[in-house]
């Protein structure tokens, strides 16, 4: 199914879409407020692109330094190339470690590989520990947005959700009850779990160390208490300097919530005594964007979501519409790379309005290269044979001045003479599911101009 | 097996380098480094903030702030409960405050520097039930670029904390009290 | 100066009376635009569905038909810029590059070339401005909500300075109507949500004439208003300007 066809089913509950669309526009107000509040936020934005540029430009250098310092540091480095490898490896170190109880916190990566999945064929079972991912695992969804993962439910929602798996009250569907029913039914999986599982925000070339950055506490929590923390992290995480975190911790939250800073922002050097900490560095798709220069910028991408509350076409279509790990614009963008027959339509599912790009932390020219993978896309016959020859019979009639003459004039005298039951009929002419077409006029501005400036 | 996908990925990396764009170097933007903006984020994101009177013992004021608590962890004051890094998971659950040393705040948005040598085990900052960390009122910065500035080695492990733990996952309802210390109080020393 | 006026095929087919706005106030303001005949579009439509390789003998054509005046002048930034910045794809001749530089936007033109920041005239209504998303974060006409608070532009000084004029201040500034070209009709649902939603921000704020300086938008935007039959007029801002200045 196209991206429009799952659009248009989200649409259809016409007060979710108006909760849905204002519920990001206020977390994009909170975004807004305080980037406001920061006199060098542009500088900022562009100091992070240019360090993102920079080590993606010599990434390979950067990995190696990573990997000698973490294992310096006594971290366990490994290598995934595709999704495949990364579970294989983690399953590996669960079974070595023969792990029962397994925790994961956020890790858009692990949701990108189909971690849980995979763990549950070979009969291991993960918890997911963010509040939001939770909500979603337990009703067999996947997340619909990078930092919010359920916010597409609303809390009757979550509240039947809790009612069957957690036992809470019937009916109950006040947050804060339900996050301490949560709260209790995941602190017990905390203190058992011997593995956990995180994401990586940022890794620092010249240290070898993760950063892990959280609002609800439950990375830490959870690796400080297993034994083993298997941290999975895309090769463009890395970041040169112990320094550079100081300009992506300041473009981080306030683009993501508008929060200053998460609440917890953590480095990880080395693993306590007697613990163990493996670092997975995985490519999956991501050398191969890096070898296509109009699309590499996308590597950039500190995972914020903020391109996602800004887009009127994901706040009014919702995450899941987009049918992809990351949704948004930046999944649009980030998808082609990994399928693009697939993935076909999310390119175009944008007016190419310009706001992600401009809200973008890191700077990536989002829209532009909405814009770029059409023409792949295209170029590649994934798009719609009606569109193409439609496209192609245009560029011959705007090419030639009398031809299009000619045609714009049948098209306003057609327009005035055929029946409006016809012309807007649904079937035949989408525009007018919600739309009049213009009243045809009786003369062009071209005839005007003919008739008032005579050739002398 | 992973050796290969090492080789792989470093080489496939390596042939799409692109023409080096220059690592810049970071201004050390700086601000409002004053104890009213630290107190004013601090208390926008959810932390209590107590002023300590010169003389007045630690223990003390905890005492007034939490009357009724059950078993407190902390280097700094007499604590009720012993933790160290061995302490089990199931002693650890069992602390409702504890009271660490935190080294600098950060005015812009709240953060508190926590280096793993002060936290006594890893997971109390996390786990305890309140989080109580004092703080110098001398040792407030304006910026992260200053507080990166003073945090040149992170150590084995270390934290910025900015506040209680919190979500807003259901509707976007913010709730304070998710995974970890369901309130975080910060005392400021002279 | 020799200017040229550039009217969009659907302006001209359709919206006859925004491309006789433009040529009247032009006028007025002292400028004698021509109309080049063979002119066709800016091959934007062809483009954005991906089809920009068919677009080249379009832009080739565009540049063709303009290459022998100074400035370009359109009724509809999105236009402008599609050939500024995507006319990047043909071999940049002297020709191609004078023409990406010299086609304007009608409100930057006036304000920026012409240096008209007001226009003497009264226009007693209660006003609501639709940027264009290509004017606004393309060419910089505005400021955007992304990066400050301060709602201002060339457009929405233009207007403030005509008599009796209430701007009104919508909820959401410069949220994107949706027609987004070929978009309107490929994720159609969406597009309409999105010029619905836009439409009853202005309803709600008082609009009672809807204006901007970007016919598609405003051609989408009218489509809505007269389905839903609201008290409210679809004005292209030149047809304000020039129907009150004197």
């Amino acid at each position: 199914m196209s991206h429009p066809k799952r659009a248009e089913v989200f649409t259809r509950d016409t007060e979710r879409t108006t909760w849905h669309d204002e519920t990001l526009w206020f977390v994009r107000q909170k975004r807004d407020k305080a980037v406001y509040a920061v006199p060098e936020f542009q500088e900022l934005r562009e100091l992070a692109s240019q360090i993102k540029t920079h080590t993606l430009s010599r990434l390979a250098d950067y990995l190696e330094q990573f990997e000698a310092q973490a294992k310096a540091n006594g971290v366990h480095v490994h290598w995934a190339a595709n999704a495949e490898e990364h579970n294989a490896i983690v399953l590996d170190i669960i079974r070595q470690e023969k792990a029962s109880s397994i925790v994961k916190s956020k890790s858009m990566l692990t949701e990108e590989c189909h971690l849980n999945p995979y763990l549950l064929r070979h009969g291991v079972e993960i918890v997911d520990t963010d509040l939001g991912e939770r909500i979603v695992q337990l009703r067999q969804e996947s997340p619909s947005h990078l930092v919010l993962p359920a916010i597409h439910l609303k809390k009757e929602d979550v509240g039947a959700t809790f009612f069957k798996h957690l036992g809470t009250a019937e009916g109950e569907v006040d947050p804060q009850v339900l996050t301490e029913a949560a709260r209790q039914h995941l602190r017990a999986r905390f203190l058992t779990a011997e593995v956990a599982i995180s994401g990586v925000n940022f890794a620092i070339a010249e240290t070898g160390s993760i950063v892990v950055c959280t609002n609800e506490g439950n990375a830490d929590l959870a690796v400080n208490l297993a034994r083993v923390h298997i941290a999975s992290m895309g090769i463009e995480k890395l970041i040169p300097r112990l320094s550079d975190l100081s300009v992506f911790t300041r473009l981080l939250a306030r683009s993501a919530t508008g929060q200053p800073a998460t609440t917890y922002t953590s480095h990880f050097s080395r693993p306590a005594a007697g613990k163990e900490l493996h670092i997975i560095l995985v490519d999956n798709g991501r050398t191969q964007q890096l070898g296509r220069p109009d699309f590499r910028a996308s590597l950039k991408c500190i995972r914020c979501g903020a391109c996602m509350n800004t887009c009127p076409v994901y706040r009014r279509s919702g995450g899941h519409s987009y049918d992809f790990t990351v949704p948004g614009p930046i999944g649009a963008i980030l998808s082609p790379n990994i399928d693009m027959r697939q993935h076909a339509s999310l390119p175009f599912a944008s007016t190419l309005c310009g706001s992600c790009t401009d809200v973008c932390p890191v700077k990536i020219d989002i829209h532009t290269q909405l814009y770029k993978w059409r023409q792949v896309i295209a170029a590649a016959d994934e798009i719609p044979a009606s569109k193409k020859w439609s496209m192609r019979l245009l560029s011959r009639v705007l090419a030639r001045p009398g031809m299009y003459e000619l045609g714009g004039k049948f098209a306003r005298v057609g327009l005035r003479f055929v029946p409006h039951a016809l012309t807007h009929a649904p079937g035949y002419n989408p525009w007018a599911i919600a739309r009049e077409l213009p009243e045809p006029p009786p003369q062009s501005f071209r005839e005007w101009f003919k008739q008032t400036n005579p050739k002398p | 097996m992973t050796a290969t996908a090492r080789e792989r990925i470093l080489a496939a990396t390596r042939a799409n380098h692109f023409e080096e764009n220059p690592l810049p170097t970071v201004p050390q933007f700086t601000g409002d480094a004053s104890v009213e903006r630290f107190t004013e984020v601090l208390q926008s994101i959810g932390g209590q903030i107590v002023r300590i009177p010169v003389g007045q013992p630690l223990a003390e004021v905890v005492q007034q702030l939490f009357p009724a608590a059950g078993p407190v962890a902390s280097p700094l004051l007499p604590a009720t409960i012993t933790i160290d890094e061995q302490t089990p998971t199931a002693v650890l659950d069992t602390v409702d405050v504890a009271v660490l040393g935190g080294i600098f705040g950060v005015a812009e948005n709240g953060c508190i520097w926590l280096p793993e040598a002060n936290m006594l085990h890893r997971a109390l900052p996390l786990i305890t039930q309140h989080l109580v960390l004092v703080l110098s009122q001398q040792n407030i910065v304006a910026t992260m670029h200053q507080a990166y500035a003073l945090v040149t080695d992170v150590g084995d492990y270390g934290m910025f904390i900015a506040g209680p733990s919190k979500t807003a996952d259901i509707e976007q309802s913010l709730v304070i009290g998710a995974h970890g210390a369901r309130s975080l109080t910060v005392l400021l020393t002279a | 100066m020799k200017v040229a006026l550039f009217i969009p095929c659907y302006v001209d087919q359709f919206y006859p009376q925004v491309g006789i706005a433009t040529y009247q106030l032009l006028h007025k303001l002292g400028i004698q635009a021509e109309f080049p005949q063979k002119q066709t579009c800016c091959g934007q439509p062809m483009a954005n569905s991906g089809c920009e390789q068919d677009a080249v003998p379009v832009y080739h054509h565009f540049v063709d038909t303009f290459q022998g005046y100074d400035y370009v002048v359109a009724p509809a930034g999105s236009c402008v810029y599609h050939v500024r910045k995507h006319f990047n794809i043909i071999e940049q001749t002297p020709a191609v590059q004078h023409v990406r530089e010299a086609t304007y936007d009608l409100i930057d033109f006036i304000t920026t070339i012409l240096g008209v920041t007001e226009i003497p005239g009264v226009f007693p209504h209660k006003v609501g401005l639709h940027l264009s998303c290509h004017g606004q974060r393309g060419l910089h006409q505005a400021n955007e909500s992304e990066m400050t608070p301060v709602r201002d532009g060339h457009l929405r000084r233009l207007l403030k300075s005509l008599d009796g004029i209430e701007l009104t201040e919508l909820d959401r500034n410069d949220e994107c109507c949706g027609f987004g070209g070929t978009f309107c009709v490929s994720e159609a649902a969406i597009s309409a949500r999105m010029g619905q939603d836009r439409v009853q921000d202005h309803l709600r704020n008082g609009t009672r004439v809807l204006t901007g300086g970007d016919m598609s938008c405003l051609m989408h935007l009218e489509g809505i208003v007269r389905r839903q039959k609201l008290p409210m007029r679809v004005m292209h801002a030149a047809e304000i300007l020039n129907g009150t200045i004197l």
